[in-house]
């Protein structure tokens, strides 16, 4: 257990690294603008906005650090996960990390967003912060719910390119129709509809390459792969 | 090394590498890491963890 959890954490201090360097060059100087052009204390914890006496060195270090412990703490929770569900998920020694890392996404960030879909601060949510907390862990949970349907239905379905179907169709269904079910929980506090997509889009191109690049890298410093793994429904250690 | 290892072989394995204190100090660490950069409500947290947590999409705070 010790070296797929240690894998894990190498990995998301590895590819945490990167994304800390992102979320300092692009994501922090983004959020901070457009908090700035959305109304002023629409969020409701601004206070410190006006602040700016915090030096730039200390924005940039817990900018970076956030990013890297991020990166550590999914790397952790997919080396745990991998360790444990390997034997339950599809695919390859060389595909698998993905499976669980696009099960990781779904569940950590994709879940709740078909409900709480990303803000830049400034943008008001209707729904009070305790109230969003119990739902973001609902909506988490629906997030690995689906990710188990879409691996039960690929196995079902027999053979691989129509198992990648058919495990897929539940999760892009969910995506494409429960945002327009459920009722829209944030104002735009004046920040521009094509601003907003641009903002969720980054958010997701984020978390989309970040778990992309802890499977990756968990996988680039696992053992290599061997023919074993042409035949299925054989493990490894 | 079993060819048809299960998920209940993987928390077997895990119940006898580990004590339960191990398992108590693993899970309250990375329960404490996710609960501060998920959970853990604003006025104690720095300006740029705020922006961060907009950038990754934690809708929750
Ligand atoms: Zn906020």
């Amino acid at each position: 257990m010790w070296p797929t959890l240690k894998r894990g954490v190498a990995a998301g201090g590895l590819v945490g690294v990167v994304y800390g360097l992102f979320t300092a060059v692009v994501v922090h100087p983004l959020t901070a603008s457009l908090a700035e052009i959305a109304h002023h204390g629409g969020h409701g914890h601004d206070a410190g906005a006006h602040s700016h006496a915090v030096s730039e060195t200390t924005t940039a270090v817990v900018s970076v650090g956030s990013g890297v412990l991020w990166g550590i703490f999914l790397g952790a929770a997919l080396g745990l996960a991998y360790y444990f569900l390997e034997p339950a998920v599809p695919g390859s020694s060389a595909t698998r990390p993905y499976v669980l890392a696009g099960a990781g996404f779904l569940t950590v960030s994709v879940g709740p967003w078909l409900a709480l879909p990303p803000v830049a601060p400034g943008m008001e949510h209707q729904l009070a912060a305790s109230t969003r907390l119990v739902l973001y862990a609902g909506l988490m949970l629906a997030g690995a719910v689906l990710a188990v349907l879409g691996t039960a239905l690929y196995r079902r379905a027999g053979d691989r390119r129509r198992g990648v179907a058919a495990g897929l169709a539940p999760i892009v269904a969910a995506v494409a129709v429960v945002p327009l079910l459920t009722p829209t929980v944030v104002t735009a506090g004046g920040l521009s509809t094509d601003l907003v997509a641009a903002y969720r889009g980054l958010v997701v191109f984020g978390q989309a390459g970040l778990w992309f690049g802890l499977a990756t890298a968990f996988r680039w410093l696992g053992p290599a792969p061997t023919n074993l793994d042409l035949t299925p429904h054989e493990t490894q250690i | 090394m079993s060819q048809t290892e299960t998920v209940h072989d993987r928390i077997e394995q895990a119940r006898t590498e580990l004590t339960p204190t191990q398992i108590a100090v693993g899970l309250a660490l990375a329960a404490s890491l996710g609960f501060v950069l998920m959970f853990l409500q604003d006025p104690m947290v720095h300006d740029a963890m705020h922006t961060f947590r907009h950038g990754a999409g934690i809708t929750c705070h």
